[in-house]
């Protein structure tokens, strides 16, 4: 999940949210081994090293796929799970080297959904495209692990994965978890929120970015130039019903650049942007 | 523009969210941004038995929370006070006049009764603030400073204090000083130590206005000792300089060998004081140690507060105070808190109950009871509850009983069949709001 | 020679177990209840200390010594 995960529970057995803390665990690490681009073997893996061919994919990665293209639908194109091949080029490490124009053209025939064929269970990607299931991977860990402890009735629990959180009951005394989103700086929390019960997600730029002659590059790409959407919010974090939701709208407003603050408010969620 | 209506896009994404996650319609997600804000406020009423001191007060103490630990507090309390407080002067078996502070009336005590000067209604406003803030890795420094107004009394002062954390935060060591600053215009004007209440209409005995420093310097150390058990010490040093007498305070002067007040020829054609009455007087200065212990004890959801106090000063006046409180609380949102505290002093030095005329006069001298030989004890329970919306209200119902004795040395004659310490019987009624 | 090493061997134990007493900071959970706090509500801390400034002849102890007032 590239961050570190947490379950906190308030239960009055100490065995019980021990129980409860292995049965999450194993969920997120099974999903982290299944579905991340790093590890090898996998449905992922296997689908980027295809090389042209059709792969015959499960039910839980169909569902990811269907879920997908909602998305590169919802998002005009601009959330596109082929983009992940851009990385080769684009190294968000805090400092000004920008690639060359000619290195991410060359890369754009390699990304586009469109090129990809969908028929469920089959994909075919053309030789050379990858697909990349990091934008959705944490969001959907997280509400698949809350249901884990709905199921198992553990109470008011918080399940936080990098600070995308969802949050199963409010605990009995304190009456809400106070959760603070990150500001300029770690030791600075720009709010701090009463979260009751439901999900947070934050999409934010604050380690990954590039800064060259004073423009600041967030590392959310257009797939279709290969380049940063200009003028994104530096952070944008918002309450859903569930974190899959929250993760997606905070998305698909980075995606919308300076129309992000009006995306939001057409959209009638909660949410904090910062510029 | 797109074609699709904005709107519609957080409900096709919250339908495909379903899809995919395969279980029910989840639960509707509640949150909204912390207040920075913290409020405190309460409504007091303080009553003494009979004519005596009663009190209503109105307090609210807001904080605010800043980014990095910083805290800014801003408090404002308003009193009512009405009501009468001993003068100083023993019962008599025959009624007493006697001049008010102000020397522009004058008021008669029935025989028998306990002489009470109800001079004291007066509204008194304090505010103060303070800015907290982290200093270093594990320090702390908070600033502050107060003010208060009453008709004949204002203070100003400041404050510091540094607290330092060791030891993975289970040791506290903490500086803290104060000082104040504050200035009295008596009613009438502070009169001249130990000379005679005079006639309605003669200020000739008055001083004008008086000045009153106080310096305050307090040591201390938290520990903790368990999970359950976090404990405290404190060692306090007061220095107190200028005008520290009350000025509205008297002592009857009396006969060696009866024990009576002696009786005073009044001026004719004016009103005066029917016997003898000397003002008091005290040190201009006072010099206080104290030694303060408390332990926070966690028993399976129950909270034991005790903490003991022992004081002494260059008065003479040495002071033990026990302080006991239990929290018991009913489910998760509800407590209730009995209390119980134990208080005893012995007399300054100075104190007389009154001034035998064979005697010779002292360089001090007050008959207020609050610097005599007494036992206290209070005895409350409080309840408290948690509303939906995390407020916090509570109230609380306190018995506070007062009795002393006079040391026999000082009682003469007459004066040993007559009730000649002025017992204080209050209830406190409390009523907490926190938002 | 006996006396001072007992002297001695007492201050290490002091001295040591000074330095390890006390908890981890993941055994804080009940230290950080807000009725486990050494003042618990500061108004009504305030308002005894108060009355009772103007009762009897001690103050403060816990804090700084209040008054601050011409309390009769």
């Amino acid at each position: 999940m590239g961050s570190p995960c947490e379950l906190v529970c308030e239960t009055p057995k100490r065995a019980n949210a021990l129980e409860l803390t292995e049965r999450v665990a194993a969920e997120a690490w099974r999903i982290e081994d299944k579905f991340s681009r790093y590890l090898a073997g996998n449905i992922v893996a296997r689908i980027n090293a295809s090389a042209g061919a059709t792969t015959e994919v499960d039910d839980e990665t169909a569902d990811l796929l269907d879920f997908a293209v909602t998305l590169y639908d919802l998002s005009e194109h601009r959330f596109d799970i082929t983009s992940g091949v851009l990385r080769r080029v684009w190294r968000f490490d805090g400092s000004d080297r920008l690639p060359g124009a000619g290195d991410v053209a060359a890369l754009l025939p390699l990304v586009g959904w469109h090129r990809v064929s969908w028929q469920r269970p089959l994909l075919q990607l053309p030789a050379g495209m990858e697909i990349d299931l990091g934008g959705i991977g944490k969001e959907y860990a997280v509400d698949r692990c809350a249901n884990i402890v709905r199921e198992a009735r553990g109470g008011p629990c918080l399940v936080n994965f990098g600070g995308d959180l969802v949050a199963t009951e409010a605990p009995s005394r304190r009456r809400r978890w106070k959760v603070a989103i990150e500001g300029e700086s770690d030791a600075q929390p720009e709010r701090i929120i009463d979260l009751k019960q439901g999900a947070l997600a934050t999409s934010g730029d604050a380690r990954r970015f590039l800064l060259k002659d004073g423009v600041r590059y967030s590392h959310i790409l257009n797939p279709s130039t290969g380049w940063p959407v200009p003028d994104a919010p530096r952070s944008i974090t918002i309450v859903a019903d569930t974190c899959v939701e929250a993760g997606m709208i905070s998305t698909l407003a980075m995606l919308k650049g300076r129309e992000a603050e009006r995306f939001l408010e057409a959209q009638g969620v909660v949410g904090w942007c910062r510029r | 523009m797109s074609a699709k209506n904005h709107r519609s896009i957080s409900l096709i994404l919250a339908g495909a969210s379903c899809t995919l996650l395969g279980a029910g319609a989840p639960t509707k997600a509640v949150a909204e941004e912390a207040s920075a804000w913290d409020f405190n406020t309460s409504l007091l009423y303080y009553g003494e038995d009979g004519d005596r001191v009663k009190d209503f007060s109105v307090s609210a103490i807001a904080k605010r929370m800043f980014v990095d630990d910083r805290y800014l507090t801003l408090g404002l309390t308003v009193d009512g006070l009405t009501g009468a407080t001993p003068s100083g002067a023993i019962r008599q078996d025959v009624p007493q006049t006697f001049t008010r502070p102000s020397g522009n009336a004058a008021y008669t005590v029935p025989a028998g009764v306990l002489p009470l000067d109800d001079t004291f209604k007066d509204t008194r406003v304090a505010i103060n603030g303070s800015w907290q803030q982290p200093l270093g890795e594990s320090g702390l420094i908070n600033l502050g400073a107060s003010a208060s107004r009453e008709y004949d009394y204002m203070h100003l002062g400041v404050n510091a204090r540094y607290a330092r954390d060791f030891n993975r935060r289970n040791t506290t060591v903490s500086a803290g000083i104060a000082l104040s600053m504050d200035s009295l215009d008596p009613v009438g004007g502070a009169p001249i130590p130990l000379t005679p209440m005079l006639d309605v209409g003669d200020t000739s005995n008055r001083l004008g206005d008086q000045d009153k420093d106080v310096f305050d310097v307090v040591f201390g150390v938290t520990q903790v000792l368990s999970r359950n058990l976090v404990v405290q010490a404190n060692y306090s040093y007061s220095m107190s300089d200028g005008y520290l007498t009350d000025p509205y305070k008297v002592l009857s002067l009396v006969d060696g060998t009866t024990g009576d007040t002696l009786l005073r020829t009044p001026t004719p054609g004016v009103e005066g004081p029917s016997h003898q009455f000397l003002f008091e007087s005290r040190p201009d200065e006072r010099t206080k140690h104290s030694i303060y212990g408390q332990a926070k004890y966690f028993m399976n959801g129950k909270v034991l507060d005790a903490s003991y106090r022992y004081m002494t000063d260059d008065w003479e006046i040495d002071s033990h105070t026990v302080d006991l409180r239990y929290r018991i609380p009913f489910g998760e949102q509800r407590y209730v808190e009995p209390h119980l505290r134990f208080y005893t002093q012995t007399e300054a030095e100075f104190y007389r109950l009154s001034l035998p005329d064979t005697e010779p006069l002292p360089a001090f001298a007050s008959a207020d009871y609050r610097l005599g030989n007494f036992d206290a004890i209070t005895v409350g329970l409080k309840y408290g509850w948690r509303t939906r919306s995390d407020d916090e209200w509570s109230i609380r119902l306190e018995a506070y009983r007062q009795t002393g004795t006079v040391p026999s040395s000082q009682v003469i004659g007459n004066q040993a069949s007559r009730d000649n310490y002025p017992d204080l019987n209050a209830i406190i009624v409390q009523v907490g709001y926190r938002f | 020679m006996n006396r001072t090493m007992l002297a001695a061997v007492a201050m290490l134990c002091l001295g040591t177990g000074c330095a390890s007493m006390g908890v981890e900071p993941w055994e804080r959970d009940v230290l950080a209840k807000a009725e486990m706090q050494l003042t618990t509500d500061e108004l009504e801390a305030a308002t005894d200390d108060h009355i009772y400034f103007s009762k009897e002849a001690s103050s403060g102890g816990r804090g700084f010594g209040g008054g601050g007032c011409g309390c009769n």
